[in-house]
C-alpha cells in the first residue's frame, strides 16, 4: 500500500501539468532557449532579463505549441526582470502567490520550458527573509532561497508551491551558487513600471564612496557611527552641481540616515529623480547641509 | 501516525521491494557498476560502459557471486545484457516510460562510490529524445533531479510502484541524473535477443558516466 506516496507523486505531476498553460519558452539568446511566465491574458510575459540577450527577433513558444514573435516592452537589469508582449488573447495568466504563503521547509517545484514540454525539479524553501537590494541596486521585496536544481533553460521560469501558486521567478543571475526567487510582489511592481515607462528609473548622484567611521563628537550629534566618504565626484554630476566634493562624508539624504552603501542605493529610487532633496555632510569636522537634485542613472 | 512517517514507510517499502533485484557488477575496476535483473532465469541489464570485458563477476543481493556472460552490448545505446546460471531471481516489473510526467517522484538504486544499494530520489525533470546537454538523440531518456555517482550506472530507476522506468546511465550536473528510458531498453532487448552473435559497437558518450 503506497497511498501517500502515490498521491504525492500524482499531485506534484498535476501541479506541473496545471501550471504548464502559463509557462512559455523564450527564444532570446543564441544558446539554449529559456523560460517565461504569462502575466496577463492579453499577451504580457515576464521573464529574466539576462535570458533576453537581444532586443529584437525575440520569439515565444506557447503551451499550445505555437511560436509567436514577441516585442520587448522593457527590461530592468537591477532586478533581472524583462517584460515581453505577444500578439495573443485568451492566454492563461499565472496564479501568483500574492499572499506569501511560503514557509521554510515547504516543498516547491521549479518549472521550465526550454523545449516543447514543461520540465520540473523539486526542492524545499531553504530561507525566507526581508527585502534586499541586488548588487545593481534593484529592490527585491523578499528574500526567497530554495535548493531546487536550476536545470538548463529554467531561468525566467517560475517557482511553484504545492497549491499551484506561482511564488515568483527563478533567477540564476542575481547571486552565485544559490537558487533565488524574485517574489510575485516584485514582479508585479517592476512589470507595472516597465509597462508604463518602458524602463525602471534609478536615481544618480555621480559619486564613488566608501563607508567610514565618524569622529566621536560628530557621531554623537548625528546619532550614527558611520557615513559615506566620497572618494570621487564626477564632474558635472548632480553631486558636483550641489557642491559635494571628494573628502566629504554623507551622513543623510532626504532626511534618512546614510551609514552604508546600501542605504544610499536604497534612497536613490526612481521617484526621487529630478527632485531637490536635502543632503547632510561632514566637511572638516563640521556638519553641513545643502540640497542636491537627484539625476537619473542611464 | 503522521503523514510524513507514513510517507517514509511507503518509501522504504518500495525500496525494499526492488533492492534484491539490484546486482553489483565487478569487472576488476574500482567502482564497478550496478545491474538490474530483468528476467528470473538470469538475464541482467546494465550499461555498456560498465561491462568492458567478458566474462564479469556478478554479486547478487543474496550474497552469491556468479560469473556472467555477455549476451549483447550496444555502445551507442549504452546498454548491455548479461546472463548468469540461476533461476528464480527477483525481477523488477518494467513500467512504461511514455507515461511518465514531469514532477512525478522517482528513485534510483545503485552502488555510488561502492556503497551498496544506496538510494537517491527526486522528480522527473523531463522525458524524451532531445534533452539539454545530451547529444544522443536516437533513444528516449528519463532526466530526474536526483544524484547519480560512479557505481550507480546500470542500476534501476523506479517509479512509486517500484516499476522499472529506466537504467541509470549518466549525470549532466551535480543534481541531474539521466537514465535510458525503459522503452528504449525493451527495443534493445528485442533486437539483442533475436540477433546473436554479440553486437559490439563503439559508443559516443553523452556526458559524465556514473
Amino acid at each position: 500500500m503506497a497511498d501517500i506516496l502515490h498521491t504525492l507523486s500524482n499531485e506534484m505531476a498535476a501541479v506541473v501539468e496545471q501550471a504548464a498553460a502559463s509557462i512559455v519558452r523564450v527564444e532570446g539568446r543564441r544558446r539554449l532557449a529559456a523560460t517565461g511566465v504569462i502575466h496577463t491574458a492579453d499577451g504580457i510575459i515576464v521573464t529574466s532579463n539576462h535570458v533576453v540577450e537581444r532586443d529584437e527577433n525575440v520569439r515565444v513558444g506557447l503551451a499550445d505549441g505555437s511560436v509567436v514573435p514577441a516585442a520587448l516592452v522593457g527590461r530592468d537589469p537591477s532586478t533581472d526582470i524583462a517584460v515581453l508582449r505577444v500578439n495573443a488573447n485568451g492566454l492563461t495568466p499565472a496564479n501568483w502567490d500574492v499572499n506569501n504563503q511560503s514557509k521554510v521547509g515547504h516543498l516547491v517545484l521549479a518549472l521550465g520550458r526550454p523545449d516543447s514540454s514543461v520540465q520540473a525539479t523539486l526542492g524545499v524553501i531553504s530561507a525566507l527573509g526581508e527585502g534586499w537590494r541586488t548588487p545593481m541596486g534593484g529592490y527585491i521585496d523578499a528574500y526567497v532561497q530554495t535548493d531546487v536544481t536550476m536545470y538548463p533553460g529554467f531561468s525566467g521560469g517560475p517557482l511553484l508551491n504545492v497549491g499551484g501558486y506561482f511564488v515568483g521567478l527563478n533567477s540564476s543571475a542575481l547571486a552565485r551558487g544559490v537558487s533565488l526567487t524574485i517574489p510575485a510582489e516584485t514582479i508585479a511592481r517592476v512589470a507595472g513600471t516597465l509597462l508604463q515607462h518602458g524602463h525602471v528609473k534609478h536615481g544618480y548622484l555621480g559619486v564613488s564612496a566608501q563607508p567610514v567611521r565618524l569622529p566621536g563628537n560628530v557621531a554623537q550629534s548625528v546619532g550614527q557611527e558611520t557615513g559615506l566618504l566620497l572618494v570621487a565626484v564626477e564632474e558635472g554630476s548632480p553631486a558636483d552641481k550641489a557642491g559635494l566634493a571628494m573628502g566629504d562624508t554623507i551622513v543623510s539624504l532626504d532626511g534618512s540616515a546614510v551609514r552604508m552603501m546600501d542605504d544610499l542605493m536604497g534612497l536613490l529610487t526612481g521617484d526621487r529623480v529630478g527632485k531637490s532633496v536635502p543632503v547632510k555632510i561632514v566637511r572638516g569636522g563640521q556638519i553641513q547641509e545643502s540640497h542636491v537634485t537627484i539625476g537619473e542613472r542611464n | 501516525m503522521g503523514l510524513l512517517q507514513q510517507l517514509n514507510d511507503e518509501l522504504s517499502g518500495v525500496i525494499s521491494s526492488v533492492q534484491q533485484s539490484v546486482v553489483q557488477i565487478r569487472d576488476g575496476r574500482q567502482s564497478g557498476g550496478a545491474g538490474t535483473i530483468w528476467h528470473s532465469d538470469g538475464l541482467i541489464l546494465t550499461n555498456a560502459h560498465v561491462v568492458r570485458r567478458d566474462p564479469v563477476q556478478i554479486a547478487l543481493g543474496d550474497g552469491r557471486v556468479l560469473t556472467a556472460q555477455l549476451i549483447a552490448r550496444d555502445g551507442e545505446r549504452d546498454l548491455a545484457a548479461l546472463a548468469v546460471e540461476a533461476n528464480g531471481l527477483p525481477v523488477i516489473a518494467p513500467g512504461d516510460s511514455r507515461q511518465l510526467h514531469a514532477g512525478q517522484w522517482v528513485m534510483a538504486v545503485g552502488h555510488p562510490w561502492g556503497v551498496t544499494n544506496a538510494v537517491t530520489g527526486g522528480v522527473v525533470i523531463g522525458v524524451g529524445k532531445k534533452m539539454p546537454e545530451l547529444n544522443v538523440f536516437t533513444q528516449d531518456w528519463v532526466v530526474a533531479d536526483l544524484h547519480l555517482r560512479p557505481g550507480n550506472s546500470g542500476g534501476p530507476m523506479i517509479d512509486v510502484d517500484g516499476r522499472l522506468i529506466g537504467v541509470n546511465t549518466l549525470m549532466t550536473g551535480p543534481g541531474v541524473g539521466v537514465a535510458v528510458a525503459v522503452d528504449s531498453v525493451k527495443d534493445f532487448l528485442k533486437k539483442a535477443l533475436n540477433a546473436t552473435p554479440i553486437r559490439v559497437e563503439t559508443g559516443k558518450s553523452a556526458g559524465a558516466f556514473v
